[in-house]
Parts: structure tokens; C-alpha cells; sequence
């Protein structure tokens, strides 16, 4: 297998004078979920567009499996399944029809391969109904089956939770999950909303302004970090007193429980000292400081809708 | 090869999965009995009429009785001479050729129903002005264009399924008036020829072979105005606009290029070439000068620049 499935060099796109995409550069590894995130009008919408053909490229390449979207398109596509914004069907045909209409226009999509991504889906029951009568998570995960018929080894699915709920938003998460790690699939999620991709992702593209401004691994755990930590403890006022010694210890709030900010590494130390204090320690929650904060931080700025 | 019949079908499937198709069938065959009805209701045309195989002698005693009638009738009816003479020249057409009347059956009905097609083209804009600018509206044309095809193959199946449905309906339309004109007005016997009026005055052809003549132009007509409606749907994606300029150039057209004939240039405007028919009938071109030749020619040109034009702009595109 190829180190990445996905590699995007130094991509432009310029309509009349404007550039809406600057320089962009990033890969994507098999079996990797990658979020491609930023504000409404960043450019990911028109850098997914980008890598599937609907829109041309001014400037760079898109290479998917060694083959450039510019110049071997057939090869490259076919080794895509996508849904671009919305998941949008034929309102007047059946789930069923819809997909037995892509499936006719990619070579080797088995009846049984249709069956198999309905199942993964879980379609059953809704492929015989009118895709008009669907709910907007049925529909997306039409379109999501539909992106799969042709086996893809890259997934590209921009907002894959818009207008979702929640419950629908875990269920997406489940199946990219399970895609990227039973299937090897490499997933490309875009969205705006940074907490609900946060779960599914392995790395994270910051776009802004049609520019990458950072690419951070999520697995990796920074140790030096601060972190909240929220402490359940009693009795409430000396623990808080114990805690005003401490120097690397920042007091963030105590109305309710008790919210400090400390790096991570300090967490064991402090509770043995409470212990020993003969403070009763009812719970400790370092929270990893969300996906969201972290965006603010590097965007240092909040212009997230 | 086979990929390019896998989209055609996934095309035509979608133009008959809708509703609004299925209307078009039905409003056809409305159109198809309302003629029928006007059969029976008037005496515009004759059903009834047969003739025995002393033929000849029958068409001459007609003949006798339509001059009488001039005679008898000419202080009331200031028309029945012009209408009835031609009558009698038509019956001394068929006594002369030995052209045998064969009554009223299935293939006059099928050729009486011609006027059908102009249904069929409407029918035909409708479709062709939006399969393109549909999938825009819809939406799908995302999901169509990230397929392992290339636009020019989307964009050619598409324009085929055009072809297919003008082309399907138009048999429709044929079938039906056949098979409804068999069985109220029987079916002709062997051969059965028609009286026509061409340009060198009164002929005569078989049945079959007119009804092909006659249907093959109106499906000409109908896919010059079918592939304009193409064209704009693929290149401005609106349905509305694509059907509204067809529509107008379908009904405003011919009379345009008529109204345009004492220019030389008029030969050249595309719809004073459309009806090829009138090579065919006593009407003849717009301009003396111009010949079925040349309208095929200006024909084939004009149907090239819309390709072409629907081509390079919807396969160089940027689909947002």
C-alpha cells in the first residue's frame, strides 16, 4: 500500500483575479480519518470540488492511488466515492433505484454489492420507498452508500453531519470509523462544526481563507499541555486552600466543582497530596481540552460560526 | 460501448419513472380520440364511402353527380365549385393512373393524425430542456459527474435518450392511430395507395411508404427543435428558459422565415429549412432557389454549432 492514498500539492484555484485556494498541501493515509475543517467560505467546498472534477484546477494536482485527477481522471475517480455538500438522490425514485442507477455507472457493482451496502447502511426497511419520503439521515445515508458501491479507497464526505442529530451524528461517526479501521479506507470529513468531527478524526486540516494554517495529529498526547481538571472533593474549602499553594495550579472556577488549569503529568502528584491532606477525592476529570478549543487557539480568533 | 448503454437506459428510465411523461402519453391519446370523435360527429372526412371493383365506372357517376351539384348549388355555396372540382380532379387522377379508392381505413387515419406530432414536439422540448438543467436543479448533477465517465459521455447519453424518447413517442403516436383506425375503420387491402399533391401537382404513393415520408419529417422538425432546447438547457441549466424559447421559436419560427422571404439571406435562417415536407407538398420552399438539399445541409450545420456549443460548455464547466 501506497504511503498515502490521497496527496493534494500545492493546489490553486483562482476565478477571475481572485484566488480562492492558495498553495495547499496535505496527504492522506490509508485507513486515516482526516478532517478538513474552517469556517463557511475557508475554501472546502471548493477544494473537495477540486478533487473530484467538478471544478478545474488553476494550479498543483490532485493525486489519488498515483494517479493525478488532471490528467488520468478515470483512473483517479474510480477509486473515489463521494458525496459533495448535500446528499441529494432523485427525489422521485426508490433508495433502490437510486443506487441501482450509480452502481450502473461504475464496472463491477454486483447486486450483491448493492445488498451488502444497503445492509451496512441499514437501509433494509427504506430501499422500496421514494427517496422524497426519506429524513435528511436517511438521506445522507443513502449518499453514503451510494459513495461506497464501487469499493473507494478514499471517502470524501463534505458536512457529513450537517442537519443531523445527534443520535444520527453518532451513527455517521460508527460507520467512518469502522471504514477507516476494518476496511482501510482513507476518509476525508469536512466540516465547520469542530465538535461534531472531533470524535472521528485521526488528523485534522485547519483551512483558512484558502489556506492550510495547521495539520495536528490528534492521537498524540502533549503531556506539557494544560488541561482543565475538574475536581470533586471534600471538604470543598480546605481542598481549595491546599490548592491556592500549589504554583502550577491555576484556579479557574469553584461554584460548582472545582476547575483548575495544570499539565497533565502533575495530575497523580496532586491527588497523592490531597489524599495525604485527608481530603475524601470523589472524582477527577481532566478533560482533553477539545478539538474546538484548540482550532481557536490556532486560528487565534474566533470566527467559527 | 456498453457503458454508453447503461447511461442511456439510466436516462430513459428517468424520463419514464416521472409522472409528468405518462401525462404526456395520455394527453397524446386524448388528442388521438378527439380526432376520432370529430370522424364520427362531422362529415369533414369521408368514412364511409366504399367502392366495388367496377370502381371506375362508380368514380365517373360521382364525378356526374359533383358537376350537377355545381349546377344546382352555385347561387348558396359560392365554394362548392372550387371544393367539389377538386374532387372530380381527383377522381379523374385515379381513373386515369388506375389508382384504385380503397375507403377510408387504418392507414388514413394514421396519416390524418399527423397533426399528433406537433404534441410529440412539445413533448420533446419538455424533456430536452431538462435533462440537463434537471439534474442542476435536483442537485444530482454532483453525484452524476464524479463517476468514472467523462462529461462528453454523460452529456452524448443524455442527448441520445433525447432522440430515443422523440422518436419512441412518434411511433407511439403511430402505433396507436393504427391500431384504433384498424379496428373502427378496418384494414386497407393489399397495397392501398394515397392520393398527395406535390409540387409538379397531383400523384399518387403507397400508404406505408407516405406515412413513413410524412412522420420521418415531422421527426426532423422535431429533433432540430429538440437539440436547440438541448443546447439551452445544458449551457444556461434552466428547464424554464430552455422549453420557453423552444416553444416560441416552434410556434413563431416558419412563420418568421416566411414573413422573412423576400430577403435572399432568409434561406439561411434555420426554420425556413425545418419542414422538409415542403419539397414534398403543393406549399414548396420559402425561396424558389432552395432545394431539399440545401436544407439538409443548413439543417446538419445548425444541429452541429448546438452540439457543440452544449458540449464545450458543459464539459468544461466548474459545477457548483
Amino acid at each position: 500500500m501506497p504511503e498515502s492514498t490521497v496527496a493534494i500539492t500545492e493546489l490553486n484555484k483562482k476565478i477571475g483575479r481572485k484566488t480562492i485556494i492558495k498553495d495547499l498541501d496535505f496527504t492522506v493515509r490509508p485507513g486515516e480519518v482526516f478532517g478538513f475543517i474552517g469556517p463557511n467560505g475557508a475554501g472546502k467546498t471548493t477544494t473537495i470540488r477540486m478533487m473530484v472534477g467538478l471544478m478545474g484546477i488553476t494550479g498543483g494536482d490532485v493525486i489519488i492511488q498515483g494517479n493525478s485527477i488532471k490528467k488520468n481522471y478515470k483512473q483517479a475517480i474510480s477509486e473515489v466515492g463521494a458525496i459533495v455538500e448535500n446528499p441529494e438522490m432523485y427525489p422521485f425514485m426508490t433508495g433502490w433505484q437510486n443506487l441501482k442507477h450509480f452502481a450502473r455507472m461504475s464496472q463491477g457493482v454486483t447486486q450483491e454489492r448493492i445488498n451488502e451496502v444497503i445492509r451496512l447502511v441499514g437501509l433494509e426497511n427504506a430501499i422500496k420507498t421514494k427517496v422524497a419520503k426519506y429524513s435528511l439521515g436517511m438521506r445522507q445515508r443513502l449518499g453514503i452508500a451510494q459513495a461506497l458501491l464501487h469499493n473507494p479507497s478514499v471517502l470524501i464526505l463534505d458536512e457529513p453531519t450537517n442537519g443531523l442529530d445527534p443520535s444520527g451524528i453518532r451513527e455517521i461517526r460508527r460507520y467512518i470509523r469502522k471504514l477507516a479501521v476494518e476496511d482501510g479506507v482513507s476518509v476525508i470529513v469536512s466540516s465547520h462544526l469542530l465538535s461534531e468531527i472531533d470524535l472521528m478524526c485521526d488528523r485534522i486540516g485547519v483551512i483558512k481563507n484558502g489556506e492550510i494554517i495547521a495539520i495536528k495529529d490528534l492521537n498524540e498526547v502533549d503531556e506539557t499541555k494544560v488541561h482543565t481538571v475538574k475536581l470533586t472533593l471534600e471538604p470543598k474549602e480546605q481542598a481549595i486552600e491546599l490548592l491556592k499553594l500549589e504554583e502550577t495550579i491555576k484556579i479557574v472556577d469553584t461554584t460548582d466543582q472545582i476547575q483548575v488549569e495544570m499539565n497533565q503529568s502533575d495530575i497523580p502528584q496532586l491527588i497523592t497530596k490531597l489524599v495525604a491532606e485527608d481530603i475524601a477525592v470523589y472524582g477527577v476529570d481532566a478533560a482533553k481540552s477539545t478539538l474546538e478549543e484548540r482550532f481557536l487557539e490556532m486560528i487565534g480568533e474566533n470566527v467559527i460560526e | 460501448m456498453n457503458r454508453i448503454m447503461s447511461l442511456i437506459r439510466n436516462e430513459l428510465s428517468k424520463i419514464y419513472i416521472m409522472k409528468s411523461t405518462w401525462i404526456m402519453y395520455a394527453f397524446l391519446l386524448a388528442a388521438v380520440v378527439f380526432s376520432l370523435v370529430m370522424n364520427t360527429v362531422t362529415d369533414s372526412v369521408d368514412t364511409e364511402t366504399s367502392y366495388s371493383d367496377d370502381w371506375k365506372t362508380e368514380l365517373e357517376e360521382e364525378n356526374e353527380t359533383l358537376m350537377q351539384e355545381i349546377e344546382d348549388e352555385k347561387e348558396e355555396d359560392p365554394f362548392i365549385e372550387q371544393r367539389n372540382m377538386q374532387q372530380i380532379e381527383e377522381n379523374t387522377y385515379r381513373i386515369d393512373n388506375d389508382v384504385r379508392p380503397s375507403g377510408y381505413h387504418a392507414g388514413n387515419f394514421v396519416l390524418d393524425n399527423l397533426f399528433g406530432s406537433s404534441l410529440i414536439n412539445l413533448f420533446t422540448i419538455i424533456v430536452a430542456g431538462g435533462i440537463v438543467a434537471n439534474e442542476f436543479r435536483w442537485g444530482t448533477i454532483k453525484q452524476l459527474l464524479i463517476r468514472p465517465i467523462p462529461r462528453a459521455t454523460i452529456l452524448l447519453s443524455k442527448y441520445i435518450a433525447v432522440l430515443l424518447f422523440a422518436l419512441l413517442t412518434m411511433l407511439s403516436l403511430l402505433v396507436m392511430t393504427f391500431i384504433i383506425g384498424a379496428i373502427m375503420y378496418g384494414l386497407p387491402s393489399a397495397g392501398p395507395e394515397t392520393l398527395v399533391n406535390r409540387p409538379e401537382g397531383l400523384s399518387h404513393n403507397g400508404v406505408m411508404s407516405e406515412i413513413m415520408l410524412q412522420y420521418g419529417f415531422k421527426l426532423i422538425n422535431i429533433i432540430v427543435l429538440a437539440t436547440f432546447a438541448f443546447m439551452i438547457s445544458s449551457i444556461f441549466r434552466s428547464s424554464a428558459l430552455a422549453i420557453g424559447i423552444s416553444m416560441f421559436l416552434m410556434f413563431a419560427g416558419t412563420t418568421a422565415s416566411v414573413a422573412m422571404s423576400q430577403y435572399a439571406w432568409s434561406k439561411f435562417v434555420l426554420f425556413a429549412n425545418t419542414d422538409l415536407a415542403v419539397y414534398f407538398n403543393s406549399m414548396g420552399p420559402i425561396r424558389e432557389e432552395m432545394t431539399i438539399g440545401f436544407s439538409v445541409a443548413v439543417i446538419a450545420v445548425y444541429m452541429l454549432i448546438f452540439i457543440v456549443a452544449a458540449w464545450s460548455v458543459f464539459t468544461k464547466r466548474d459545477v457548483t
